[in-house]
């Protein structure tokens, strides 16, 4: 009854039914997990990192920092690559492969030198597998000839990127640490080895929260616990910096990518295609959700596309890089005031408050009547009151005034997203 | 002034980032309890979760799916006996705002044209629905839904059942039911008003025309009236006489000071208050069981109170006092419940009250329903079997108010959904009988 948009979209030359896979984690760590996930809907699937090294995982292993409500805002992890033998994943990534032709089986990979990749990235050819994605990136790996340690040297990905090459004729994929500052060295050097496309980002090394009773992070495994990945909401921003940089570098142009961090809803995914992404993974909010969500990531995203009468999603992979410059290229010759709507406002005073402490004394308070007040020869326009304002269409912009230096002309401006 | 009170709802609103927040405290449950209370089958965890998750075209999607009157439901259901009751987050602190959220997803659809339903182009056999109430506009629209041809025949004048004569607009405004019932119209639901079926159409002529199913859904429309003295005095009226005098004129009727209520219910409640927003100066609920036993919501009690109306539980009205055969008071007597069944008048809590108007809201029952053919119970209600509307007659099904003696609007659109689904049933099983029947005689014919 209800209508829903063809979201089909090619990656590294695979045809994917949508762009929505599960990254490579828990959460796609064996046949019946995978089965349930492709029959909720999930385009395809980065099975949990196999390896020949297999880890002893600690317990306790995870935590959240939370704001309100029951979300999580991050999450912490401790786990390494999959701890099931490694015939045994092989077997069952086959299985998948067999039973889900039209689903996309994507093989994340670990080794420990040039000859484990190697090794590893011809086993996984031979399950059916559809790409391999070579995880340079986990930070909190035990053996240090393994994980994030890999990702941030060049050298090593370079190196291993050729190995997998040689053991494959699949697309490879890269999967990148955020843990360092420019992505795009490690990336380049990827591709230079032989990898077909970048996913970013893989965990951020963290401490979530510490404990004032037994003086150490969480979570506490016997008394003691490490720095280790972080992901979720919290992780976002800066997973769609590290794409967006990607997909604007010259050296890494028409490189397929692959978004991840942060995901839960379809706006999320969108963000990604929005800044280069033709791809996009999720793990932290199916751990805390369930594989439902992608549910309302399908029918979400449907109902975007047919507002916007988009036909085909790859039509708009990229369409803000255009629009994303560096500071120097912004206009700075006008402010623009804020108008506070006195009937919408509640008269909390929150934007007295943040302006006069955390800006610019700019706001008259009628206490009289607890209404806020620009006052133009103070403001800057810097927008603070736009976002603290706790509700919604209160406070918009209001006139544009231009500098001495500046050209008048139509001015559109938004500090906030609804 | 009064009578924007009366017109304006009373409840407010959410805003976008409001919904969001009440929708992220839902739990998200597993096996939602709050969905399995749902008698419509709106399935509100499906919904919360795509609000939460910022799909808010998903969860219109959902709702309309489930219950074609998901604007009034939102407004009317007694949430707090269904959906609200079963909710896990109860167990934490209080449970989620279902019934705001919904009308958050249902005013988000209005207001950005969503429709997310849409009828197949082409048209199966005709069905006649008799009654425009909630039961027959979800029959009706379910079986658009499904393809078929589907005509409701009404015998007033507007549609909507007690939604349009019946509910007050501070808690279902006029515009939202009208709303509702044009998207039954844009489904391909055919209404002709003015009709009432048994005398201006009978089902002979209906089946005549080639409907081949009909769908009895016609509510209770004669209010029940007490058997005591005064009762036919002028100024003794019943609620839903009341009500849909009221609604219709967007409440310009004649209020005297002193009104007083019989009954418990939110029927009841919808009388006190609306008597009061209309400019009575003392309104009065007199009512026979406890305060517990009251069936009125929670919310519509508390918005009573709100409203400085007075509410006497364990009365029991004896007289109705006249002079000039205008009533001028009325007597009650104090009752002591021993259990749910058994009480002992209490001779030394006599009152008498002054009273310029009575309002009777003590229940409606069925009207003669003979022109259907349908057999009725003790009671005059249609026997039918409620989980799918089946009768006596093969191709006549029974549904809401009728049949269950009179619940709630969402329980009717269930009944409505259901009832729909088994004509759906009994009428493609008639056409591939009579495929077969064809093809039996085409291939009898090739024989020869
Ligand atoms: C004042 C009032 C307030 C209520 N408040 C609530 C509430 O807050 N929440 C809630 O959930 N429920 C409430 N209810 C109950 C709820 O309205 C009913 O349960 C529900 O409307 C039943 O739906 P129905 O379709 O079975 O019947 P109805 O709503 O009674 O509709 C039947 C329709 O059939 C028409 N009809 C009857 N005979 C014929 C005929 N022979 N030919 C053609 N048309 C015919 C009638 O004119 C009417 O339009 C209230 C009821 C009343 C009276
Ligand atoms: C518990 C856990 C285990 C993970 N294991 C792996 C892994 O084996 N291989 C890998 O490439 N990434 C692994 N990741 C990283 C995720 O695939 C993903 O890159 C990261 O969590 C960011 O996405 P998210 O915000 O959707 O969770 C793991 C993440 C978590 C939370
Ligand atoms: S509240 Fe109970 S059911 Fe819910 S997550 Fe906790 S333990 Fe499980
Ligand atoms: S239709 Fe009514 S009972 Fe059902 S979920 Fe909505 S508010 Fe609750
Ligand atoms: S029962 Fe309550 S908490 Fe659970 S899914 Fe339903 S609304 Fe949410």
């Amino acid at each position: 009854m209800a209508k829903h948009k063809d979201l089909s979209i090619e990656f590294c030359g695979v045809k994917c039914e949508n762009p929505f896979f599960l990254s490579s984690s828990p959460v796609g760590s064996n046949y019946d997990m995978c089965k349930k996930a492709l029959e909720s809907g999930w385009g395809g699937i980065y099975y949990k990192t196999v390896g020949y090294w297999i880890p002893q995982e600690c317990s306790p292993r995870f935590d959240a920092t939370r704001k309100e409500g029951t979300a999580f805002v991050g999450f912490k992890n401790m786990e390494m690559i999959s701890d099931k033998p490694t015939e045994k994943n092989l077997e069952m990534m086959a299985k998948l492969k067999r039973d889900f032709p039209n689903k996309v089986l994507v093989a994340s990979i670990m080794g420990e030198n040039e000859e484990e990749w190697v090794k590893l990235a011809k086993a996984v050819t031979e399950t059916g597998a559809d790409i391999i994605e070579c995880n340079f990136s986990c930070p909190q790996m035990t053996s240090h000839a393994m994980g994030s340690d890999v990702g941030t040297s060049p050298e090593l990905v370079e190196k291993y990127s050729a190995a997998v090459r040689s053991g494959t004729h699949l697309p490879v994929i890269a999967k990148m640490t955020p843990n360092i500052t420019t992505m795009e060295i490690a990336a380049r050097a990827a591709i230079k080895g032989g990898a077909t496309g970048i996913s970013a980002i893989n965990t951020i090394k963290s401490i979530t929260e510490v404990d004032f009773d037994h003086f150490t992070c969480l979570p506490i495994v016997n008394g003691k616990s490490s720095i280790s990945g972080y992901s979720g909401k919290a992780v976002k921003p800066i997973a769609l910096r590290f794409i967006a940089q990607m997909a604007k570098d010259p050296q890494l142009k028409g490189i397929p990518l692959s978004g991840i961090g942060g995901i839960e809803t379809w706006a999320d995914a969108l963000e990604f295609l929005l800044v280069g992404a033709t791809n996009v993974q999720v793990t932290t909010s199916i751990m805390q959700y369930g594989y439902r969500v992608v549910e309302d990531m399908i029918s979400g995203l449907s109902y975007w596309m047919e507002e916007k009468s988009i036909d085909r999603l790859s039509d708009i992979v990229g369409a803000a890089l255009p629009n994303i410059v560096p500071a120097e290229n912004i206009d700075r010759d006008f402010k623009v005031y804020p108008k506070y709507d006195h009937n919408k406002c509640v008269g909390c005073g929150r934007c007295y408050i943040s302006c006069y402490d955390g800006g610019h004394q700019a706001i008259k308070w009628d206490s009289e009547n607890r209404r806020p007040n620009v006052d133009e020869e103070k403001c800057v326009g810097c927008g603070l009151c736009w976002v603290v304002c706790p509700i919604e269409k209160c406070v918009t912009p209001d006139k544009t005034e231009f500098h001495s230096f500046g050209t008048p002309r139509e001015i559109n401006v938004i500090a906030k997203k609804l | 002034m009064m009578c924007k009170d009366y017109l304006e709802e009373t409840k407010r609103a959410y805003s976008p980032l409001n919904a969001i927040e009440e929708a992220s405290r839902c739990l998200l449950c597993h096996d939602a309890p709050c969905s399995k209370a749902c008698p419509a089958g709106t399935n509100p965890e499906r919904f919360i979760r795509s609000i939460r998750f910022r799909n808010v075209s998903g969860a219109v999607e959902t709702i309309r799916e489930g219950n074609i009157l998901g604007a009034c439901c939102a407004r009317v259901c007694p949430y707090d006996k269904l959906c609200e009751e079963a909710c896990s987050r109860t167990g934490i602190d209080r449970p989620i705002d279902i019934g705001g959220l919904q009308r958050y997803a249902m005013d988000f659809e209005k207001s950005f044209c969503k429709k997310t339903l849409e009828s197949p182009e082409t048209k199966l056999q005709k069905v006649a629905v008799i009654g425009s109430g909630p039961a027959g506009l979800a029959a009706a629209a379910v079986l658009s839904l499904k393809g078929y041809k589907a005509t409701i025949f009404e015998g007033k004048e507007k549609a909507g059942g007690w939604l349009t004569y019946g509910i007050v607009p501070s808690r279902l405004p006029q515009e939202i039911v009208d709303y509702e019932v044009d998207y039954i119209k844009s489904l391909g639901v055919e209404f002709k008003m003015n009709t009432r079926i048994g005398t201006d159409l009978t089902i002979d002529q209906l089946k005549e025309d080639g409907y081949e199913a009909i769908c009895v859904t016609v509510g209770l429309q004669s209010p029940v009236v007490l058997s005591i003295p005064g009762v036919e005095l002028s100024g003794v009226t019943t609620a839903v006489d009341f009500l849909s005098a009221a609604k219709p004129t967007q409440g310009a009727i004649e209020i005297p000071n002193d009104v007083i209520i019989i009954g418990g219910g939110d029927v009841a409640m919808d009388c006190a208050t609306t008597a009061k927003l209309l400019g009575a100066k003392k309104v009065t609920i007199i009512y026979r069981r406890t305060v517990e036993e009251m069936p009125a919501t929670k919310a519509e009690l508390e918005h009573v109170n709100g409203l400085g109306i007075c509410v006497l539980p364990s009365f029991k009205p004896v007289e109705i006092l006249g002079e000039n055969g205008k009533v001028k008071a009325i007597k009650a007597v104090g009752l002591d419940w021993l259990d749910r069944n058994t009480f002992a008048e209490v001779p030394e809590s006599n009152i008498q009250l002054k009273a310029e108007l009575v309002i009777q809201a003590i229940g409606q029952k069925a009207e003669e329903i003979s022109y259907t053919g349908l057999e009725v119970n003790g009671k005059g209600l249609a026997v039918s079997d409620q989980e799918n509307g089946k009768t006596n007659i093969e191709y006549v099904f029974a549904a809401g108010d009728i049949v269950n003696g009179g619940k709630t609007v969402v329980e009717a659109v269930a009944r409505g959904k259901a009832a729909a689904n088994s004509i759906h049933e009994y009428l493609s099983h008639k056409k591939n009988c009579s495929h077969i029947a064809e093809e039996a005689a085409v291939q009898k014919e090739g024989e020869r």
